[in-house]
């Protein structure tokens, strides 16, 4: 038990140790080349907690909204879809050649065509979002249900298993650390596009926010609205991560 | 009806041939394979790798449903998910995310028996087979002979007729092998299931199989039925028949 805590202990020291010195180089950099771009930690933080409470946290919630209904959604469209194409052959044969024909387009050069059919909200950026993470997710979720050892099925099946006991008991539970571990991966690029989408005809969102701290030249507003973005992308990715690992305690 | 009156077989097959894949890529994996197991009986399957030995047993348990030829089970065409056939396949099949529990329980829940049936039977077969402390864990946590339990009580909990094992011990090193058949022996004399084991040792069918179907290479014929009535009994390992034996199934499968 103490030997647990010991461990937890450790590598909080060691990320609070990275962030220092991150923190550091930062203060250095800053420090050093003496521009109003680039202010340093110590006023970036200030504005930060400032805006916060301010316009900036209603632009971090819209954000997060976004990003986290985008996930949702890809979720609960790509884990089904992705299982069916891994186990029924007669379906991914149809199907499995459009998905190579689409996966390896870059989704970000559909976000005219979206902004022109969806209009300037939320939707086409949800929209563009999902298109990332979903083929992602699809993918992943595909092969994992086709890479499934036969006889493992097979054992399954002889236990008088259906097709629904199947998808229940085997290709449901040998996805899942599969989606998540993917998930967390493509949870970066859906903030990178999340980022993009809100700095085209927007009025709302950290993207938008960043771009117009940088049009009226308020830098440090600016440096407040990356640390949001960063806090942003970390808190997703941990919350993954820790889901993983309680999703399969059998690893 | 009962197991131990012997009326009629268990399994009778006659003029079995299975092909595998179409077209170009068709291959014969068995050629008209033709023998019976007694009803309460042992059989091994013995023959190279390639044989068919695997195939048979998926035939007999209704996964491969196209072939020529006549199986029958109990007396019947076997039909897909007989309820009273039980397969344990080379890996033991467990589900590494099902805790030793839910992976004996399986069977049953699958089944939708009753919560209450179930829960008594595993928790009696667990005792049984020295599973119970393990109950909360998962297979990845437990060794070889713990996980080739597993898969025994999974099999065991839907109180089979007809037990069919592909290469069950095959990945034991040598002590929890013979402790293993020891205790397959047990069950056997205990509920006198019919038992078709598919092995590649020629020392565990002659120990095992009161029939020994000894198979050619691919496509698998039969090359010789053994009878081996004394199959079963703790002290055959150390006679001379066991030796004779063994030494006329390694002749069978050399030639
Ligand atoms: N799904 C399959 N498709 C094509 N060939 C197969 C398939 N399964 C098995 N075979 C072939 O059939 C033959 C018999 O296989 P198997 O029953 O697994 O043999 P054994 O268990 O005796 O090693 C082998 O030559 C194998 O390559
Ligand atoms: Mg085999």
């Amino acid at each position: 038990m103490t030997r647990h805590i010991g461990i937890i202990n450790n590598k909080i020291t060691k990320t609070l140790l990275s962030v220092l010195a991150l923190l550091l180089f930062w203060q250095a950099l800053s420090a050093l080349l003496q521009l109003p771009a680039l202010p340093g930690p110590v006023p970036s933080f200030k504005a930060f907690f400032l805006e916060m409470t301010g316009s900036l946290g209603f632009h971090f919630y819209v954000s997060a909204y976004r990003v986290l209904i985008s996930l949702a959604i890809s979720l609960v469209l790509a884990v089904p879809l992705g299982m069916v194409l891994g186990r029924e052959e007669k379906i991914d044969q149809f199907v499995a050649p459009m998905i190579y024909l689409l996966y390896p387009i870059p989704k970000v050069v559909f976000l005219p065509v979206l902004l022109a059919l969806l209009g300037l909200k939320d939707l086409p950026k949800v929209a563009l979002i999902t298109l990332v993470v979903f083929f992602q997710i699809l993918v992943t979720t595909r092969d994992a249900a086709k890479n499934i050892n036969r006889d493992l099925i097979n054992s399954v099946v002889s236990l008088g298993a259906g097709r629904r006991d199947i998808y229940r008991h085997v290709v449901w539970p040998a996805a899942v650390p599969e989606v998540l571990t993917s998930l967390r991966i493509a949870s970066g690029t859906a903030i990178a596009v999340l980022f993009i989408s809100e700095t085209v005809a927007s009025q709302e969102g950290l993207g938008y926010y960043l771009l117009d701290a940088w049009s009226r030249m308020s830098y440090e507003n600016m440096f407040a609205g990356i640390i949001a973005m960063g806090i942003l992308g970390f808190v997703i990715y941990i919350i993954l991560d820790i889901m993983e690992k309680r999703a399969c305690p059998w690893k | 009806m009962n197991g131990l009156t012997g009326e009629g077989a268990m399994v009778r097959v006659n003029g079995l041939s299975l092909w595998y894949g179409g077209g170009e890529h068709r291959v014969q994996a068995l050629d008209r394979i033709s023998f019976t197991i007694p009803r309460g009986g042992t059989c091994a399957v013995i023959g190279p790798s390639g044989s068919g030995k695997s195939t048979l047993l998926y035939v007999f348990s209704g996964l491969l449903e196209e072939y020529s030829g006549e199986v029958l089970v109990d007396g019947e065409k076997v039909p897909r998910g007989r309820r009273k056939t039980a397969l344990i396949l080379q890996d033991h099949g467990l589900l590494p995310w099902k805790k030793v529990w839910d992976n004996a329980a399986l069977g049953l829940a699958i089944r939708r028996v009753p919560p209450a049936i179930k829960r008594e039977r595993i928790a009696s077969i667990l005792k049984e087979m020295g599973l119970w402390e393990m109950r909360n864990r998962y297979p990845s946590q437990l060794s070889g002979g713990q996980r080739q339990r597993i898969g025994i009580a999974r099999a065991l909990a839907l109180e089979p007729d007809l037990l069919l094992m592909d290469e069950p011990f095959s990945s034991l090193d040598a002590l929890t092998r013979e402790t293993m058949q020891q205790l397959l022996l047990n069950i056997w004399l205990k509920d006198r299931i019919t038992i078709v084991l598919v092995t590649h040792s020629i020392e565990e069918a002659i120990f095992l199989g009161q029939r020994i179907i000894v198979l050619s290479e691919r496509p698998g014929r039969v090359v010789e039925v053994v009878d081996n009535p004394r199959a079963g009994r703790m002290d055959y390992r150390k006679t001379g028949e066991f030796y004779r034996m063994a030494t006329r199934v390694r002749e069978l499968l050399e030639h």
